[in-house]
């Protein structure tokens, strides 16, 4: 049996819905009420990749923000991938996780990362049109639509992340 | 300068109460060699010399470089959020970790409500966003709504006004009808009084059979019924014919009149001849109507496998506002000299949706006062050999004799009707059976088996469909002809040979029964 730690940040706007995600992940436990984070929040998760493989993610969940300063970049040093995390009910949302990815990339170069549309289970308020997204996933590999509330498609995007950073990892 | 000695030992204890500062080496594999300090407080209870420091602090990971590293407000799965200060040295790396949940909490308040003044200010903009949005869609719905209104206003003045020149219309024709007949039934009329007034009650009728067929012609274009039926035809012949039918027209006004083919213009053509005809008498027609002196003309030209046709007349002219409305149903131009000529108001309706049926178009160029000009345009082929059809013009009505003697069921239900067949079929040597309803001519036919039914579908009891219908359950094989008023298509056609569309006129129902026995 293999095993081996890795790394992951997950980057956003301000209430997108980054530690909701974390917290469905790591406990599968969700609430309603809104905490803003200070700083860095630090959690593990192992999560079974094959029969003799499993990965210890540690998961730096990195306060809400527009742009990054030396603090934040001082966060992110040492990460093996990234959860970019939007919020369907706020279009503008998309675009800073978008600017983030970039400004990552620019200092660290290329690393795998999974995009999440965070907030599925508000229908009514949702905003991200279906040519959007179409243009989202014409741009981005790995798109999810997901929920913190309800867990949609949560574990199955940073497993995604998970296999992606084993393939670079043994490669 | 430096602090006197008290004064940094004050500081540097004030600094320890309050930070409580916990600090541990280890080596590049994570192994702890030393620590120091409140290692509880920090969750790093029961430390042992060796252990792995990854599993008590795993946010060491992948921050082990070669500068020091500072990282405010790392809070661990757990534990309280603390300031974390890695220092690499020649013996490792010193980790220390500093009580910060003080500022931590002081700041996520102060955060915290920012953050949720934005959301607010975020989700006004959305709604304001949203309200615009629905202003703008119901500015949109109500213009169109005001547009639709507007449309729907002048739709019904128009049929307004179609139904009440269709009633006038008709109330000519039906009032010399009503007086000639009154004039024939009166006592001591003559023979030679009696002739003319059934001779203008036929012409009478004939003119209210034309309108009748306009509007109907007008409703299959309409509704797309109306198929091209593109069959060799003599082009010479096409127009002595409608020479023939607007000369005198034209004469009776005192207009002059002439039909010109330009020099190329083929013998014979491919096209649908019946529409070109009705094309060309629609537009001569209202060019004959409205002028009141000078000419109309009709020039015919052949070029790059069109045919063009151009009829041009002195008349008053058409206002350019009314130019592209008189082509809709209904509409008419707004001159007085025009509304006040009787016509339906569908003629130029059925002209330009002819016209596009054949693929081609037709142009209206005018000025008040100063005539009108329409060119049709449509494309056709040329035929070298010459019609190998029979011409469209209707047969010349002539007698029909009964080839052989037959014995006619007819089923209706108008009295005038079976008068007036009674009298022709029996003239024409039929034999003849009278049922006035559909359960009558089923029982008449089994019991005396006709040669032929003539059968109308609106008849009492039974319609002329269901009678039809359990006359062919029953075995009955010989023709059954259908007279109807309304559409024949709606007839099954597993049941009746063939059709006849009222008002019936005697030759055609003669020339029906002629081609069944």
């Amino acid at each position: 049996m293999s095993h081996f730690s890795s790394k992951i940040c997950v980057l956003g706007d301000f209430a997108v819905g980054k530690t909701s995600t974390i917290e469905r992940f790591v406990n599968n436990q969700f609430s309603e009420k809104y905490l803003t984070t200070i700083g860095v929040k630090v959690d593990t998760k192992e999560i079974t990749l094959a029969d003799d493989l499993t990965l210890k993610l540690v998961v730096w969940d990195v306060a809400g923000t527009h742009t990054f300063g030396d603090v934040e970049f001082a966060y992110l040093r040492g990460a093996s991938g990234h959860i970019l995390v939007a919020d369907g009910t706020r279009p503008d949302s998309v675009i800073t996780a978008l600017e983030l990815r970039k400004q990552v990339e620019d200092r660290y170069g290329e690393l795998p990362f999974v995009f999440l549309v965070n907030k599925s289970d508000l229908t009514q308020a949702w905003e991200i049109t279906d040519e959007q997204e179409k243009a989202l996933r014409s741009e981005l590999a790995d798109v999810y639509i997901t929920s913190a509330k309800t867990g949609d498609h949560v574990a199955e995007a940073i497993e995604r992340l998970g296999r992606m950073i084993a393939a670079r990892e043994f490669q | 300068m430096s602090f006197p000695s008290a004064i940094l030992e004050y500081l540097q204890s004030d600094f320890v109460q309050r930070r409580r500062p916990f600090c541990f080496l280890i080596d590049a594999d994570y192994r702890l060699q030393d620590w120091w300090g409140d290692a509880e407080l920090h969750g790093f209870a029961d430390l042992r010399t060796g252990e792995n420091m990854l599993d008590r602090a795993p946010y060491l990971l992948g921050h082990l470089g070669t500068a020091l590293e500072v990282l405010p407000f790392v809070t661990p799965a757990g534990g309280g959020t603390v300031e974390m200060h890695i220092m690499p040295s020649d013996e490792g790396f010193h980790v220390i970790v500093m009580d910060a949940s003080r500022e931590h909490d002081f700041r996520q308040q102060r955060q915290q409500t920012a953050n949720e003044v934005r959301l607010l200010h975020a989700g006004q903009q959305q709604l304001i966003e949203r309200q615009r949005t629905l202003i703008g869609e119901l500015v949109e719905a109500k213009t169109e709504l005001d547009h639709r209104r507007r449309e729907a206003e002048r739709a019904n003045a128009s049929q307004s006004q179609f139904i009440a020149m269709m009633s006038h219309e008709f109330r000519t024709p039906l009032s010399s009808i009503i007086n000639y007949a009154d004039l024939a039934r009166e006592e001591g009329t003559s023979v030679e009084n009696i002739r003319k007034s059934a001779e203008a009650i036929a012409r009478a009728s004939r003119h209210m059979n034309r309108l009748v067929d306009t509007v109907l012609d007008e409703a299959q274009l309409e509704a797309g019924h109306v198929k091209l039926n593109e069959r060799p035809f003599d082009l010479r012949a096409l127009f002595d014919d409608i020479a023939a039918i607007m000369a005198p027209l034209a004469a009776e006004k005192g207009l002059s009149f002439g039909i010109y083919l330009g020099k190329g213009t083929p013998d014979f053509l491919i096209a649908d001849d019946v529409c070109l005809r009705q094309i060309l008498i629609n537009l001569l027609g209202n060019a004959v109507k409205f002028t009141q002196s000078g000419s109309v003309r009709l020039d015919v030209s052949w070029e790059n496998d069109h045919l063009h046709a151009v009829v041009t007349d002195t008349g008053p002219g058409i206002d350019p506002q009314d130019q592209q409305r008189i082509f809709q149903a209904f509409e008419r131009a707004g001159d007085t000299s025009r509304s006040e000529s009787p016509g339906t108001g569908l003629g130029l309706t059925i002209t330009l949706e002819l016209a596009r049926l054949m693929r081609g178009n037709i142009d209206l160029s005018s000025k008040p006062g100063a005539g009108c000009k329409v060119s049709v345009d449509v494309p056709a082929l040329i035929h070298r050999q010459g019609p190998e059809e029979e011409s469209a013009l209707p047969e010349p009505d002539h007698e029909y004799r009964a080839i052989r003697p037959a014995t006619i069921l007819l089923c209706d239900d108008d009295e005038d009707l079976l008068a007036l067949a009674e009298y022709y079929l029996l003239r024409a040597g039929y034999g003849l059976l009278i049922a006035r309803d559909g359960e009558e001519a089923v029982e008449k036919a089994l019991a005396y088996h006709p040669d032929l039914i003539l059968m109308d579908i609106n008849t009492p009891r039974l319609t002329g469909s269901a009678a039809a219908s359990r006359l062919r359950a029953e075995g009955f094989a010989a023709p059954i002809v259908a007279l109807t008023a309304s559409d024949v298509r709606k007839l099954d056609s597993k049941d009746f040979t063939s059709s006849l569309r009222k008002p019936i006129q005697m030759p055609r129902l003669l020339a029906q029964i002629q081609s069944h026995i």
